[in-house]
């Protein structure tokens, strides 16, 4: 019952500022006709013409798409390189001046070097959203696996746990704390590459539509594409939440009885 | 008596950025079977550095181990080690029943096996029903007896433990060395100790091997011949205990 209560105050803290901010938003702009700040109530209605669920197919889709595929090809190489860098320390020094350098690219500039490569196929999308949610993840498995305890690998070595054992019982779930924020960043910079790269050269996505209907004066689209892309963001980062504190549950009651 | 574990003129050398640290020179000894060995000596005198070496853990510079009469090269199958710090070779992400039974994994068992080696090995320690809990929502005593069920369900026929006892307080320590006494009664394990505590050497084992110097020798191995079943109350207070204590002492401080 106590539980059930922190919850409900907790999503009542939560939730009053955004409503405020929609209630102020909606009212501040009922009786706007500035043609570039139309009123809340009519990118609602153009909202739901849009977006329920006329153009999803040809936008939501294809971008989700090109996100998903970008994001788990890039975190699983990201997982694969950090965990054979990170348990070899003497190799990953070969490698870290580059892997710097790469990373430091801001990801949205890579984007034109990807159409020379792929073109203007969903290939260079998701080759650019790979790469880009790469890094983060790369670094922080890195990271993880570097701070193994030299205890933890001695047990298993005394059990005799095999190779892949050691990997997937020890060594990953220890990392896995630190992996998982490196996977939340990737997330969000995958995101924000998707929708970059589908400015330039595509008649499909979000972020083709939004760029499409701001070129072409229909206003009130535009914001409908902006409002939609706060929304799947959010949502987004709901559900990585959700699945991160189920995996790390056992961290997280560690911490919270240590505190 | 067949002999578990020969120690054969075993040197170990660290080579340090300084120079070369002559850790362990010449150190020979001899387990037999089912004997309840701890190995004392002054702090830093390279007791981690001998087990680590009869878990196979690291390699000697010189001279062999062997474990029934084969030498190692990795840790051998028949050996199960309980380490000191129980927080850190438990591993938290797993419930204690997949802690236990991650090293069964490997061996050939059905699942009801498995199943049926966790429940008695938790049975054998006390900790019945403690099968879905993590190892962290239990105290110091049970987390270590967690570890000795996990050590205990792959049939070993040695047990190795490092300073097992150390990071428990002094009741729960009690506890735990006659558990250990009563697991190497019930299953007739050969049981090797490395410990910095003479009193608790001297209470369990059938012999204590004493080591003393830089590099570390065997300064003599003694034979403690107070009969078993030994009980908190009276072992504790027999004069050969005190006998024991002090001719141990006296050796691991250089006194004799």
């Amino acid at each position: 019952m106590r539980l059930l209560n922190s919850r409900i105050i907790r999503f009542l803290v939560g939730i009053w500022l955004p409503i405020l901010l929609i209630w102020w938003w909606w009212t501040w702009s009922a009786d706007s006709v500035d043609p570039f700040f139309p009123p809340l109530s009519a990118i609602w209605e153009q909202f739901k013409f849009n977006w329920i669920w006329q153009y999803v197919p040809i936008h939501v889709f294809p971008s989700l798409r090109n996100l998903f595929a970008g994001y788990f090809i890039g975190i699983f190489a990201g997982v694969t390189l950090g965990a054979l860098l990170g348990a070899n320390p003497r190799v990953s020094r070969y490698f870290e001046p580059v892997i710097d350098f790469l990373r430091s690219i801001p990801p949205v500039a890579t984007v034109p070097v990807f159409i020379l490569f792929f073109g203007l196929d969903a290939q260079m999308r998701i080759a650019a959203v790979a790469v880009a949610a790469c890094f983060p993840t790369l670094l922080s498995t890195m990271q993880g696996f570097r701070a193994t305890d030299p205890t933890l690998l001695d047990t298993g070595k005394v059990f005799r746990l095999t190779p892949f054992q050691m990997m997937w019982k020890v060594r990953v779930p220890n990392a896995s704390p630190i992996i998982w924020s490196g996977l939340q960043v990737s997330l969000q910079i995958a995101f924000v590459v998707t929708i970059a790269s589908e400015i330039l050269g595509s008649g499909f996505g979000i972020g083709a539509f939004t760029t499409i209907s701001i070129d072409s004066f229909m206003i009130l689209d535009a914001w409908t594409g902006v409002v939609l892309l706060g929304l799947l963001g959010f949502a987004l980062n709901v559900i990585f939440d959700l699945v991160e504190r189920w995996s790390l549950r056992w961290y997280i009651g560690q911490k919270k009885l240590a505190s | 008596m067949a002999i578990a574990i020969a120690v054969n003129g075993v040197s170990m050398e660290y080579k340090t950025p300084k120079g070369t640290t002559h850790v362990l020179d010449n150190v020979s000894y001899e387990v037999q079977d089912g004997h309840f060995v701890s190995i004392v000596g002054p702090s830093g005198v390279g007791k981690t550095t001998l087990l680590r070496l009869l878990t196979g853990l690291a390699q000697p510079t010189a001279g062999e181990i062997l474990v029934r009469g084969k030498r190692i090269s990795s840790s051998p199958d028949d050996l199960a080690v309980v380490l000191q710090d129980y927080t850190r070779s438990l591993m938290p992400w797993l419930s204690v029943e997949k802690n236990i039974a991650l090293p069964l994994k490997n061996q050939k068992l059905t699942k009801a096996e498995r199943k049926e080696r966790i429940t008695a090995s938790l049975a054998e320690v006390g900790l019945e029903g403690a099968e879905s809990k993590y190892p962290w929502q239990l105290s110091g005593g049970m987390q270590q007896r967690v570890s000795i069920a996990r050590a205990l369900a792959v049939r070993p026929s040695i047990l190795v433990m490092d300073e097992p006892f150390a990071s428990v307080d002094a009741q729960t320590r009690f506890d735990l060395e006659d558990l250990v006494l009563k697991v190497r009664d019930d299953f007739g394990i050969t049981t090797l100790m490395v410990t910095h505590d003479i009193d608790e050497a001297v209470y369990l084992s059938d012999e204590i091997v004493v080591l003393q110097g830089k590099p570390a020798k065997v300064r003599d191995v003694v034979k403690v011949d107070i009969p078993f079943p030994r009980s908190q109350m009276e072992t504790r207070n027999d004069a050969r205990f005190a006998d024991l204590r002090t001719h141990v002492y006296g050796m691991v401080r250089g006194l004799e």
